[in-house]
């Protein structure tokens, strides 16, 4: 397989974690938010049931978000080092 | 290996080839003629050199979706083109494209490769058949109704298509895909939703084999609800003989009519032959239905070579004029 192929799986698989994360964080925060929601009604409950709300949707969108961010520097580190690696690969070839 | 990757990368682009090739994804596949499994460049001399053999008369392959040229290999050696170039003495060009991107845009392509390849090919060419695999066959017409349109030189030298398991009339897989993805969007489920997202994910090509949409403007007309078979908008073109192959799973002719060659159903794959004989001006031995075929054995099976061969036979180099021989053969 060519330097621009492994260039396409790196940015497929960037991409792919990329929407995916961000399709199941929402669907994680939605699911979570109705049970939420119905204990936000109740006044006795409602005030730290309000807390951990904020708490846990922080938590899910900081997991993801970190997910995001280390999938985007593996991607950007693999495609220097393809670079670097075609790039050697042109010179030997010249020299050759 | 090679053959397994690039089959790989045919499924991937058949899946996702339209987002692929909309955020320039170096696995795209762009569409090109290929000789052992590389592509060839559109230039006279690598043209040359792939080509040794190189023709008056020459045969375009067409894939069908999620496939690569492979898809004609016959098991035991040869294919349909390497057979009519024996048979014949048709130069085989076998294309492979992204068959992700929209039918019409592929349909855009290929005219205009066929456009570039009359002013590059290593001598004059004077005949050119076409050979569809199923979306291919779709392929192939898009491409002749935008020839028509832009009045190309190269449809002026096809006289004869021939359309191997080809959805003339769409795929009911795709449009009950498409009812279910719309009907699991407008569930008030993050799950549901998140299934019909999955869902729309499928690539323009997959959509367009729904309705079998040759032209943007049917695309954009799509019917969201639909599930019967539309009535096709854009017809075979009068100036080419036209020949049909289609596939029955079953021997029996009522489950063969509906459940076809398992991915297209009989009056698909006969453009409509099948249920409206008279509305159809298609000589009816210009189509044969093989009986226990499925959908992908059409593209390589010996029985179907032999009957594109027949078909091939009456034929000479000095062909008649296009369409000719079809108008006689309804007279008669």
């Amino acid at each position: 397989m060519d330097a621009t192929r492994w260039r396409g799986l790196v940015a497929l698989v960037r991409d792919a974690v990329e929407h995916g994360s961000r399709a199941v964080e929402k669907v994680q925060l939605e699911t979570a938010g109705r049970p939420f929601g119905i204990l936000e009604q109740i006044p006795a409950v409602a005030e730290p049931t309000r807390v951990v709300h904020v708490i846990y949707d922080a938590t899910v969108s900081g997991v993801h978000g970190v997910v995001r961010a280390v999938t985007r520097a593996v991607g950007t580190t693999v495609d220097v080092a393809l670079r670097v690696a075609e790039h050697t690969s042109n010179d030997h070839d010249r020299e050759a | 290996m090679g053959k397994k990757l690039e089959l790989a990368l045919g499924i991937l682009n058949g899946t996702i080839g339209d987002y692929l090739a909309e955020t320039r994804n170096g696995l795209a596949t762009p569409m090109a003629l290929v000789v052992g499994g590389a592509p060839v460049a559109l230039e006279r001399t690598a043209l040359e050199r792939a080509y040794p053999r190189a023709g008056s008369r020459v045969v375009v392959l067409a894939h069908g979706l999620m496939c690569t040229e492979s898809v004609w290999d016959i098991p035991g050696g040869g294919d349909y083109g390497a057979y009519l170039e024996r048979d014949f003495g048709l130069t085989p060009l076998y294309l492979r494209f992204n068959s992700g991107l929209a039918i019409p845009d592929n349909g855009a392509e290929l005219a205009r490769l066929l456009e570039s390849l009359l002013g590059v090919w290593p001598v004059a060419i004077d005949e050119i058949l076409l050979l569809g695999f199923s979306m291919g066959g779709l392929v192939v017409r898009a491409a002749c109704h935008q020839a028509c349109v832009a009045g190309m030189r190269w449809l002026s030298l096809v006289r004869r298509a021939i359309y191997v398991g080809t959805p003339h009339l769409g795929a009911p897989y795709e449009r009950v895909g498409r009812v279910l993805s719309k009907l699991a969007s407008a569930v008030p489920d993050p799950f549901a939703r998140l299934a019909a997202q999955i869902g729309d994910l499928r690539s323009d090509g997959i959509k367009d084999l729904g309705d079998a949409d040759l032209r943007h403007e049917d695309r954009a007309r799509r019917r969201i609800g639909s599930l019967r078979d539309p009535e096709h908008p854009v017809p075979l073109l009068p100036g080419i003989q036209h020949y049909i192959i289609a596939g029955a799973l079953s021997t029996d002719p009522r489950l063969a009519m509906v459940f076809g060659d398992a991915l297209v159903p009989m009056p698909s794959g006969t453009n409509g032959l099948r249920t409206e004989p008279g509305t159809i001006a298609l000589p009816p031995r210009h189509v044969k239905v093989f009986a226990g075929t499925a959908h992908m054995t059409l593209a390589h099976d010996p029985h179907v070579y032999e009957q594109i061969r027949e078909w091939c036979d009456g034929w000479s180099p000095a062909s008649p004029e296009p369409g000719r021989d079809l108008e006689e053969e309804e007279d008669g």
